[in-house]
């Protein structure tokens, strides 16, 4: 077999791998509950209390990340390896340690003063937010710089020189041609978030209508053996996040400027 | 005057140190040197995208080393032109302009002129990426002027474009510089693009500025064997200087077992006696003297004799290789006309007796640092 055919039969085994797991999700699947399993209370909680907390936490790791993205893309710093290693942390770190860090710490003097001031993480909504952004903000700041990394910094370099100052040039040269891949990172960090189990669970706990997302409603409806509810809430989370995929192709697919 | 001072900086393990250069305002100032020999460096610095560990930048008069970019009044042309490719032509055109705020009626004649001069006008709504060479070209060139900078920096426009396309924007870049007469550094490593745009040539080599003069001064006179070298001067032999006979003036060189004696104006500088030199002779200036025909008396002292080593024709001249007898050296080159090559039937192998034109001899110092 040619070397072409053997690597198109492994994507096609990959492919069929993932489709076995999402059909076997549809044995024991009940279409009669889906529209009750969907619009109930709780799952309308959980689908709410996600797409809130993935949203600010997609927020928050892009304001942080980009401005770092853009260090180091175009700056060469001291330190800027040891940096750039710590940011690919949370790729390599299992998201329960994450979560178990973040819970340590404000077990710590700093984390208890933090918590003291009126801004309650343990278990707590804001707990939520900042666990996906600690799994997140590592990701957003990798892609961007990679989004960066293809504009050529001559094109600021000109923009400067004919008289706009740092700031304009990123907001008017680099950033509209980056915008393309700095919203596939958005969008990717945004659905990696939606799914984000680990480090929340640790941090937030399983408190139904105030901690309960919907990876979180997943791991409680099969905990309780509610088979039927575990397959739809799997597929209206593989939903979102496939849609959200889908998104990032349809953006790569449109024409570039460059 | 556009003065840099005392520049330097480095960049890893490249330094420029103590760089001196003077731009004269309202010409094509070249910036000539061999890859990787600081002239990107240098303009980065000049335009302000990289520190100066030293130095003093002076334009019309006003210090501006410590000045952002955009306070500079200097506009950048890199070589791949970064025309921004989310505008249209128009857009890049006037982006000086909105980015300096500068909205006068003034400002906009001065656009349309150079719209019209750039025969342009037809792509302005137009984006970057469906046009064509030369009008990606003009476009660049278009955004760099709009503003009316009081220096324009091009960092080699031109090294991608084919021949006739090259030629077609040199030709463009020379009239819109005697139009409008701003002042351009332009940087390349190209010499015959450097003859043709440059009313002053500076060769930076190593970091250095090696030479800096009239065009003519520089190409038919380098100071320094690097430029020499630089340049593609092959006829490069070493000499020793010798005292001058009483009464005598010139210099005395000491080359090929005999003393060639030359007029002062064929030396870079003064040299004293037992001073090491490198003669350069100009390979089209050789003379291949016809048996049987009568030599001039100024000729007589700088005949040699040897064999044709090689021959080769360069469709507008022939290369010749010519090694006198007795003599321990590579060759001596010499371009001579079709019609004499072919006059002279010249082969491979052949004995031929040459003479040297005391014009012909251009005297370096060796190894000066």
């Amino acid at each position: 077999m040619s070397f072409l055919k053997t690597s198109v039969w492994a994507a096609f085994l990959l492919f069929s791998f993932y489709a076995a797991l999402i059909l076997s999700l549809l044995t024991a699947f009940e279409g009669k509950r889906f529209w009750e399993i969907l619009l109930s209370p709780d799952t309308l909680f959980s689908i709410r209390l996600s797409l809130t907390t993935a949203t600010l936490s997609t927020f928050l790791a892009v304001s942080f990340g980009l401005p770092a993205a853009y260090a180091l893309s175009r700056k060469n710093f001291f330190g800027k390896k040891v940096v750039d290693t710590i940011l690919e942390l949370p790729l390599i770190m299992s998201p329960v340690a994450l979560g178990a860090a973040l819970l340590i710490f404000f077990n710590t003097r700093s984390g208890e003063a933090i918590q003291s001031r009126g801004i309650l993480f343990v278990f707590e909504f804001p707990g939520i937010v900042l666990a996906q952004f600690a799994t997140i903000a590592g990701l957003a700041t990798r892609l961007m710089k990679t989004a960066l990394d293809e504009i050529t910094p001559r094109y600021e370099a000109v923009a400067r020189s004919l008289g706009s100052s740092a700031w304009q040039a990123f907001w008017r040269i680099t950033f509209p041609l980056a915008f393309r891949g700095l919203l596939s990172a958005g969008i990717l960090c945004w659905a990696k978030a939606v799914g984000e189990f680990g480090a929340t669970i640790t941090l937030s706990g399983t408190m139904a209508f105030k901690t309960e997302a919907m990876p979180t409603a997943i791991f409680m409806a099969l905990a309780s053996a509610n088979i039927p509810k575990t397959v739809i809430l799997i597929l209206i989370l593989a939903g979102i996040g496939l849609s959200a995929l889908y998104a990032v192709r349809l953006l790569d697919r449109r024409p570039r400027a460059l | 005057m556009i003065q840099i001072s005392d520049l330097s900086l480095a960049a890893g393990n490249f330094r420029i140190d103590h760089l001196n250069l003077e731009l004269q305002e309202g010409v094509f100032n070249i910036l000539l040197g061999p890859t990787g020999s600081g002239k990107t460096l240098l303009l980065e610095s000049v335009i302000g995208l990289r520190p100066l560990k030293k130095g003093r930048l002076v334009l019309g008069g006003k210090e501006i080393q410590d000045l952002p970019p955009e306070k500079r009044g200097i506009a950048y042309l890199p070589q791949d032109l970064a025309l921004f490719p989310h505008l249209t032509v128009r857009e890049n055109l006037d982006y000086g302009l909105r980015a300096q705020g500068r909205i006068s009626a003034e400002d906009e004649n001065h656009l349309g002129l150079l719209i019209e001069a750039l025969k342009i006008g037809h792509l302005l709504e137009r984006y970057p990426q469906g046009l064509s060479g030369g009008e990606k070209q003009r476009t660049a060139l278009g955004r760099a002027l709009a503003a009316s900078p009081r220096l324009i920096l091009l960092d080699e426009p031109l090294s991608a474009l084919d021949p006739s396309l090259k030629s077609e924007i040199q030709q463009l870049l020379l009239s819109l510089q005697r139009t409008l007469g701003f002042t351009a550094l332009y940087v390349t490593h190209d010499l015959e693009e450097a003859y043709l745009l440059g009313d002053t040539i500076a060769v930076l080599i190593d970091g250095r500025i090696e030479q800096r003069g009239r065009r003519q001064d520089v190409f038919l006179r380098p100071k320094t064997a690097k430029v020499a070298r630089f340049l593609g001067f092959r006829n490069l032999f070493s000499g020793e200087v010798r005292p001058l006979g009483p009464g005598r003036e010139g210099v005395t060189i000491a080359i090929w077992g005999k003393e060639v004696i030359l007029p002062k104006e064929q030396a870079a500088e003064d040299f004293a006696p037992g001073e090491k030199v490198i003669l350069y002779l100009r390979p089209e200036e050789v003379l291949v003297l016809r048996e049987g025909k009568p030599i001039k008396e100024a000729l007589r002292p700088n005949i040699l004799e040897g064999n044709v080593i090689r021959t080769l024709d360069r469709g507008i001249y022939q290369w010749v290789l010519f090694k006198p007898f007795g003599q321990d050296m590579d060759g001596l080159e010499i371009h001579l006309p079709n019609y004499v090559f072919r006059n002279l039937s010249i082969r491979e192998g052949q004995p031929i007796r040459v003479a040297m034109r005391k014009e012909s001899f251009w005297v370096i110092p060796e190894n000066r640092k």
